[in-house]
């Protein structure tokens, strides 16, 4: 039993690490630069930008807070779709598939890499808002800001969970990505106040992942206590396990389905 | 005239190693080829995998630039005048790339037809020719991905004849196919060089071999050892017999103790399903047996036969019982 | 007479580049085409971001429309143009497809300005189809104001960005991990060249830097023929501007090939697999 663990527990750690090295050799400093610190601020210039021009005041911490937690949403998109669609890339895939590793250990190791990973971009966004835009966090508990990003990260891994399973079966992992990422563009409140959706949209946009964690760090943000925003965050909590089982239980399903289409390798 | 001349090829690989201290690494893939090939000979290059055949060829077809020494193809250099180069040229170097997959097998030869500026009407006639040639008719319209490995091959053959070039580079051409789909290959093979088409085949197999070229230069290691008709080749082994004895489970330490004997040339061992083959090359002939016998203590033996040597172990000596 | 005769082999060298292209265009075409994701993503991408513009921009009136639907149009553009059209060389590698382009006569800068411009009148095809959703899904009205003058600097906005496509494809060959970086250049370039909002929210010292960007004078043409909010001398300033850079382009891609074809040979790049 103990064995058990602490294999599965090895077979985490030395995937995550090894799987994560292997297809994005963030190790080299210059795209390590050019992809976590640069690329997530040109995004929210973009979006301050355009809100700027919207509503042509100084509301500049709406976008910057909600564009920061969205770059928890990228890593955890991104980087566990490319991570398992990486693996098709190379064509590892069949060879993963046919070993007898604890898939969950395995599947699981890789988010968690991707979760560190996540909360660091949140801290860089954070960072250049208050280098930029003069973000003000001097109102903010540290503790509920740092729970809140750590739970909005997970549950925007559990999406990239769920994503990761469709790169199981199509080529165009990119795509996919990228339109999820505009989605929660739009559906997060991250650009758009969620009251100003119409009412379907705000039926999508508290289904998703990232819509309470934005809501929660703009009240913390503005002064807000821990115990106020407790009950969302457990909702965004809950939303996270949600999808990560899913992701996980649709992980095997494709499995079985694309060993018997013999999709497994295919360009 | 010469179509194809080589003189001292060579190319070297650069790999850098190592996240903070690159190391540089050098492999030296080809160290020093020469050779010629006449105009509308069937010229084999036969060496095991890794003696540097493909390399040797993607330098002759413009697509890697030696590291040192010179080749013509038709008078032209093949790094100075690349351009005039590949429209005289074909090559297939087979396998499962190099294809595009959701296009059809029609669609292929349609699209590189044009990237060797092959006519239009000439192309519309040729393609259906080239398609019953390697037999694919009935299926070129459908997507490669649905091919076969032998299919695709075929498919290359047949791009790699679009623009009717002169000079014919066939890296591995047989390498998985069936043996009907290779027979068929190598039929051929012996019908594009009676059209005087220059052909530098490259392979592993030594039937192959011997059953094709006029010629055959045995590269091993970067270097070419042997180059000669398949006839001399043999008789240079002529001297010696090969006594082949069948051995169950035989140690490599043994096998090095072997080649120390003296009356020993050569010797090699061969894996056939349940039993090996060790094969001795000897000028003794059978009076080597009782001696061979005697060394193989221990062991059990099974059928024990003296022979004459082929072509294969004629290789064999060259490139020093690697197989 | 041997005049005659040498003018006469260079239209059909003319001809037969143009015959490259084309195919290539087409191939390039039907494998994107044959991906159902490819047309998901390419269909989705800008109709989301114009829909989240259109509701960032409600308070401009409905007039805005017009401008959001041009303005994601071009942010599709770019980003098809960077992520597809850039990997046009690269993606050709993976598949083992290079080296038989290369070793064959055709110039591979004809076959890979026939893959851009495939990529990118695709991507056009969103921009169409956002615009026909938004007029008669959500009612707005999105009249051209000059839609000549528009139409025309659609054709020498998607020749520039081809143009420009050229020389992005062959950084990502000489450029170590620039696939990597390349995110970095999507969102500059919205900022820069003006595609949602105007640029002179941005800090006087970028201007210079969108002056010398070509996608900034196909959205100052673009944005101006839709809206008629430019002269028609100021929109053919534009396209000037646009050619000027896409001829600087062409030129300086015919040097940059043959380095990167050199570079290649030497280095045994033009194949992923071992040699």
């Amino acid at each position: 039993m103990m064995e058990r663990i602490s294999r599965n527990t090895r077979i985490f750690f030395e995937g995550a690490f090894y799987s994560y090295k292997a297809l994005f050799r963030w190790l080299n400093p210059a795209t390590y630069l050019a992809s976590k610190v640069l690329a997530p601020l040109t995004i929210m210039i973009f979006f301050v930008f355009i809100g700027a021009y919207a509503s042509g005041s100084n509301n500049a911490s709406f976008y910057v807070i909600g564009n920061s937690l969205i770059f928890a949403a990228s890593s955890g998109i991104f980087g566990v779709t490319m991570s398992v669609g990486g693996e098709r890339w190379t064509g590892t895939l069949p060879y993963l598939f046919g070993c007898p590793a604890n898939r969950g250990a395995m599947f699981i190791g890789r988010a968690f890499m991707h979760i560190l990973d996540g909360m660091l971009g949140v801290f860089i966004g954070l960072g250049w808002g208050i280098l930029l835009f003069k973000l003000d966090l001097s109102q903010a508990n540290p503790l509920a800001l740092l729970l809140t990003i750590l739970v909005t990260t997970f549950s925007t891994s559990g999406l990239g969970l769920l994503m990761g399973c469709l790169s199981l079966i199509t080529r165009n992992v990119m795509l996919v990505n990228n339109t999820v990422y505009f989605a929660l563009l739009i559906f997060s409140g991250a650009n758009i106040p969620v009251e100003e959706l119409p009412a379907w949209m705000q039926v999508i946009a508290n289904g998703l992942p990232l819509t309470r964690g934005v809501a929660c760090a703009r009240t913390i943000i503005a002064g807000g206590s821990l115990t106020e925003i407790m009950p969302l965050l457990k909702e965004e909590l809950l939303i996270g396990i949600i999808l990560t089982i899913l992701g996980y239980f649709l992980f095997k399903v494709f499995e079985i389905q694309a060993k018997k289409l013999g999709t497994l390798d295919i360009f | 005239m010469d179509a194809i001349i080589v003189k001292n090829l060579r190319r070297v690989y650069k790999s850098s190693d190592g996240i903070i201290k690159r190391k540089v690494k050098e492999v030296v893939a080809v160290e020093d080829v020469s050779f010629e090939i006449h105009q509308g000979e069937l010229f084999g290059l036969l060496g095991p995998n890794g003696a540097g055949k493909t390399t040797t060829v993607k330098m002759l077809t413009t697509l890697l630039i030696p590291s040192g020494g010179s080749a013509t193809i038709l008078d032209l250099d093949v790094v100075k005048d690349a351009g005039k180069v590949r429209p005289r040229i074909g090559f297939i170097f087979g396998g499962e790339r190099g294809l595009y997959w959701r296009l059809s097998a029609l669609d292929n030869l349609r699209y590189f037809a044009s990237l060797y500026y092959v006519d239009t009407q000439v192309a519309r006639k040729r393609i259906p020719e080239l398609i019953e040639l390697v037999g694919l008719q009935g299926r070129e319209r459908e997507k490669v991905e649905g091919y076969s490995r032998g299919m695709r091959q075929r498919l290359h053959i047949a791009r790699a004849l679009l623009h009717d070039p002169q000079v014919l580079f066939l890296d591995e051409p047989t390498m998985g196919l069936d043996p009907v789909g290779a027979r068929e290959l190598r039929t051929t093979v012996k019908n594009l060089q009676s059209a005087n088409k220059t052909i530098l085949l490259t392979t592993h197999y030594m039937f192959e071999a011997d059953a094709l070229c006029q010629r055959i230069a045995v590269i091993n290691k970067g270097r070419i050892v042997a180059l000669d008709t398949p006839e001399r080749l043999k008789e240079n082994v002529q001297d010696l017999s090969v006594v082949e004895v069948e051995v169950y489970g035989m140690p490599p330490d043994q096998i090095e103790k072997i080649k120390t004997l003296e009356w020993v040339v050569e010797v090699s061992l061969e894996n056939r399903d349940q039993v090996q083959v060790l094969q001795v090359h000897t000028p003794k002939g059978a009076e080597a047996i009782p001696m061979l016998v005697e060394n193989l203590n221990g062991l059990r033996l099974g059928r024990i036969i003296t022979r004459e040597p082929t072509l294969e172990d004629a290789y064999v000596r060259l490139v020093g019982g690697a197989k | 007479m041997c005049g005659w005769w040498e003018g006469r082999n260079k239209m059909n060298q003319v001809q037969k580049n143009l015959r490259v292209m084309l195919l290539a265009f087409e191939v390039e075409m039907r494998q994107n085409l044959t991906d159902g994701f490819v047309i998901f993503g390419i269909l989705i991408q800008p109709l989301l971001v114009a829909l989240m513009a259109l509701w960032m921009l409600k308070g401009k009136g409905p007039d805005y429309a017009i401008f959001v639907v041009v303005g994601s149009g071009m942010t599709g553009l770019w980003t098809t143009l960077l992520f597809n059209g850039g990997n046009s060389i690269t993606g050709e590698r993976w598949t083992g497809t290079l080296e038989p382009l290369v070793a064959s006569p055709a110039s591979l800068r004809m076959i890979i300005f026939g893959k851009v411009l495939a990529n990118v009148a695709q991507s056009l095809g969103s921009m169409i189809g956002s615009y026909l959703l938004i007029s008669t899904i959500l009612g707005y009205p999105l009249t051209l104001a000059r839609p000549a003058l528009f139409a025309v600097s659609l054709l020498v906005t998607v020749f520039a960005l081809v143009c420009f496509g050229l020389i992005l494809a062959s950084f990502f060959i000489l450029i170590p991990d620039f696939a990597r970086m390349v995110n970095t250049l999507e969102f500059p370039i919205y900022i820069l060249c003006g595609f949602l909002f105007p640029i002179a929210l941005l800090p006087g010292w970028t201007t210079p830097i969108s002056y010398l960007l070509s996608p900034y004078w196909a959205a100052q043409a673009l944005h101006g023929a839709a809206q008629g909010t430019l002269t028609t001398g100021q929109i053919l300033a534009d396209w000037g501007w646009m050619l000027a850079f896409s001829l600087s382009y062409i030129l300086i891609s015919g040097k940059l090939y043959q380095v990167i074809l050199r570079k290649a040979r030497v280095d045994a790049t033009l194949d992923i697999v071992g040699n």
